[in-house]
């Protein structure tokens, strides 16, 4: 291994990288884009706010008073629909997604209930609703607590059973802490594997790594500046990540040794993954096609964008067979739960990984070709 | 007596069943442009990229400045200069960058300004590579394989594809070259271009040199009629050669922007 030429090799790709200004441009405009986007959206989750239709066919001070508590609540904007309105016409025509109807007779029925114990007597509330939303069930789920606790005071007797919540980190973390160590996992990824796919086939189809073999330059030199090159814009990456995290959303992240080592032991496994590609995919677009093909499973399965316990069991399975869930659950754990024992299981994991991909990334790479 | 800096004894070079060099033989003196002419598939650049140490050969024995082509790739490396076949640089670095790069890849080599003005390039030392013209950039391939004062020079076609023009520009690097006494193998598939270049020209065809000895040995002894390429603005010029019995090779004239015609005439119709 030769230093200067390792140098030599680094400065070509950090000026052609500098000097290429979109390339330069969404290299770091992306994860940032999706910190944004991703932040802005989960953050307002912190403080969620569902609009709900109710139609109250009572028209009762019970009836208004069981509204009023529904607001008072805090998860529900409150919309009032005509009692004359028919509510599965009114869910289609103005898009909501459930109208809860308040049966009339509500407020007798209580009294009922209340002052002459007649325990048949009883209301049932509808839930019209729109099965195609996705926020129906959390919806209905949050009506069914309340009227859990309605039921409960009606009965007048305490709880048996009483919860109460205790986190196991000492203060409260918000979404987005969780969610910027996935991204910069992710950016990570997609850096290394397409940064070392598209350099080198465009490199290879223009003769220039054939150029190369005819001097002195050996593989390792060419592999070593290369490293060198995706963990140096891996770094530019991550800080701007967290800046833009720090300055925008007060991100609350601890930084420590395990950051620089988890994007090191990524780099290595996507330039090793990339290595591989390149040897088989003789021409950039089947590159490109194929780094497609591994990043976009992993962008979705490995727990970067949504925790993987959302997912189905199998898919489960599979996203614990795929070495960007170790590098986003050990970032989770230095970063967020400061647990240095799982963030070493983790990073032992990614880091045999990375050992594995990489020497037969080395061995895939053909430097002085035909031979 | 000259001595041999290239010495190829019964190479053969198979992909598979198919053969592409079968068993050549030929040396390379020091000093002189050696010239493998013949059409695409010959085979001459898998002979010349053997010689480079980029291809394995099947069989037969090779020596490059007195090195075995299998146990001394990292020496003779450092003793060539290549200008590979449709070669391309670095497209956002400078011809000065690109010159530079190549020279560290290196322990010694010849400063950068050095070669841009061996080739002549000094007007264009601060653009990007990839806003040269064809002939332009295979001018910074010329000076590129001379960075590390190389004692061979492998030149592969380095005119394919190139303008008239852009073609004599870069034979006159070459010629350059030759005039500094530097050893040069040139694989053309361009008659007029090993004949006005080489000292020695072999002619393959198949696999096979067919033909090999200076361009006049193999006019003398092969050629039964000459062609003369003419480049003039005025038709007289043609009409005087045609008086003294050459005729024009019909569908062969050109004629550039600049009213310049060249036409190609021989004397054998």
């Amino acid at each position: 291994m030769k230093l200067r030429v390792v140098g030599a090799n680094l400065f070509v790709k950090l000026m052609s990288v500098y000097r290429e200004k979109t390339t330069m441009f969404f290299t770091l405009a992306f994860p940032i884009i999706l910190i944004l986007v991703f932040g802005t959206i989960f953050m307002s989750q912190d403080n969620v706010n569902f609009h709900l239709a109710v139609q109250d066919l009572d028209q009762s001070k019970a009836s208004k008073d069981s509204i009023e508590a529904l607001e008072v609540n805090g998860k529900f904007k409150i919309t009032r629909v005509d009692p004359a309105a028919n509510p599965v016409q009114y869910v289609r025509d103005h898009g909501v997604t459930v109208v809860l109807v308040i049966p009339k007779g509500l407020e007798k029925s209580l009294q009922r209930r209340k002052f002459f114990n007649d325990y048949k007597a009883s209301a049932t509330v509808t839930y019209v609703y729109d099965p195609s939303s996705s926020s129906v069930g959390t919806k209905i789920d949050i009506l069914n607590g309340v009227l859990a606790g309605v039921n409960q005071e009606l009965a007048g007797i305490p709880p048996f059973i009483k919860s109460v919540k205790q986190s196991i980190l000492a203060r409260k973390y918000r979404f987005i802490e969780y969610f910027i160590p996935g991204i910069i996992a992710l950016a990570v990824m997609t850096l290394s594997l397409f940064g070392t796919v598209n350099v080198n086939t465009e490199l290879r189809q223009k003769g220039i790594i054939r150029k190369l073999s005819t001097t002195p330059i050996t593989r390792i030199d060419w592999i070593l500046s290369d490293i060198l090159y995706q963990f140096i814009l891996a770094v530019i990456s991550t800080t701007a990540m967290l800046l833009v995290s720090y300055a925008v959303f007060a991100a609350n992240l601890h930084i420590n040794a395990w950051l620089p080592a988890f994007v090191l032991l990524n780099v290595f496994a996507f330039v090793g993954i990339g290595m591989i590609l390149t040897r088989f995919a003789r021409e950039a677009q089947s590159a490109a096609a194929a780094a497609n093909a591994i990043s976009f499973p992993m962008m979705f399965l490995s727990g970067s964008f949504f925790p993987i316990e959302l997912m189905p069991g199998f898919l489960q399975t599979i996203a614990k067979m795929l070495p960007l869930y170790y590098v986003n659950e050990g970032l989770r754990a230095a970063m967020v739960f400061q647990d240095n024992l799982d963030a070493l299981r983790n990073a032992a994991i990614i880091g045999v990984f990375a050992s594995v991909v990489f020497i037969l990334g080395i061995l895939a790479t053909k430097w002085e070709e035909g031979k | 007596m000259a001595e041999s800096v290239i010495s190829v004894r019964k190479l053969v070079k198979r992909y598979g069943d198919l053969v592409a060099v079968r068993g050549i033989d030929f040396d390379v003196m020091r000093g002189e442009v050696f010239s493998m002419l013949g059409p695409n598939g010959a085979g001459k650049t898998t002979t010349v990229e053997i010689l480079e140490c980029l291809k394995s050969k099947t069989s037969g024995e090779v020596s490059v400045l007195g090195l075995d082509i299998d146990q001394r790739v990292r020496e003779i490396k450092k003793r060539i200069g290549v200008l590979p076949q449709d070669f391309n640089a670095f497209d956002l670095l400078t011809v000065k960058e690109n010159i530079e790069f190549f020279g560290k890849m290196f322990s010694d080599h010849i400063p950068a300004d050095d070669l841009i003005a061996l080739v002549d390039l000094e007007s264009k030392r601060d653009e990007y590579f990839k806003n040269l013209s064809g002939g332009l950039k295979q001018r910074v391939g010329v000076a590129i394989s001379m960075v590390n004062d190389p004692d061979i020079i492998f030149l592969d076609e380095p005119t394919t594809g190139l303008d008239p023009k852009a073609r004599r520009e870069v034979w006159e690097v070459i010629k350059g070259l030759k005039a500094k006494g530097k050893t040069i193998i040139l694989t053309t598939h361009y008659m007029e271009e090993a004949e006005l270049l080489a000292d020695t020209v072999a002619i393959i065809s198949k696999g096979k040199i067919i033909a090999m000895g200076s361009p006049v040995e193999l006019v003398e002894n092969n050629a039964k009629y000459q062609i003369v390429t003419l480049q003039s603005v005025d038709e007289i010029v043609f009409e005087t050669v045609r008086k003294i019995g050459f005729e024009p090779v019909l569908s062969d004239e050109k004629t550039s922007e600049s009213g310049w015609s060249t036409r190609k005439m021989c004397n054998g119709y």
